[in-house]
């Protein structure tokens, strides 16, 4: 087999260091998502019990009128 | 004695009974893999850290000294393609920071 090739140490710091970097990245993009996404699951989950609780009501009130001899 | 997944679809890849025929394929090509990676994978000892900062001063310099305009085309693609590799490894970071493979799983 042909021997492994001696990689610079430069390039070997720069991709380290970009390594690092790229963690440090990730995990602050994370913490700063995550309270977002909370705060839109539960604005989205309170829009959709205030929809149902409409959608309810429209429903009660179709029932209550629709009069038919057929029922 | 097959994993939980199999008992679902059938013919099953996941078979238990072809683990040691994977072990035997694998092991001699985890053995080259490791031969390589110890020496060009692996990180910088702490001695090796002011050499990158005299190659990167060196680097600067010769920015400096205009010797950009004896750049063949070859070389600046090589080292255009070294650097490309150096920022995928910041990408690779990110997918281990933010501990998903794609996207962010808030």
């Amino acid at each position: 087999m042909i021997p492994p090739v001696q990689v610079s140490p430069l390039i070997k710091f720069t991709r380290y260091s970009a390594l690092l970097v790229g963690m440090i990245y990730g995990k602050k993009r994370y913490d700063y998502l995550k309270p977002i996404a909370e705060e839109e699951r539960r604005i989205e989950a309170e829009e959709k019990k205030k929809r149902e609780e409409l959608e309810r009501i429209a429903k009660e009130l179709a029932e209550a009128s629709e009069d038919s001899i057929l029922k | 004695a097959e994993p939980a997944v199999c008992r679902r679809r059938s013919p099953c890849p996941l078979l238990l009974s072809s683990l040691p025929a994977a072990v035997a394929y694998s092991k001699p090509r985890l053995a080259t893999f490791w031969y390589y990676a110890k020496v060009e994978l692996a990180p910088p000892t702490p001695g090796e850290i002011p050499k990158a900062i005299d190659s990167m001063k060196a680097m600067v310099r010769s920015f400096q000294s205009g010797r950009l305009a004896q750049l063949t085309v070859r070389e600046a693609l090589r080292n255009g393609l070294v650097a490309t590799e150096v920022l995928m490894w910041f990408y690779i970071g990110e997918i281990i920071g933010k501990r998903g493979l794609i996207g962010y799983n808030v």
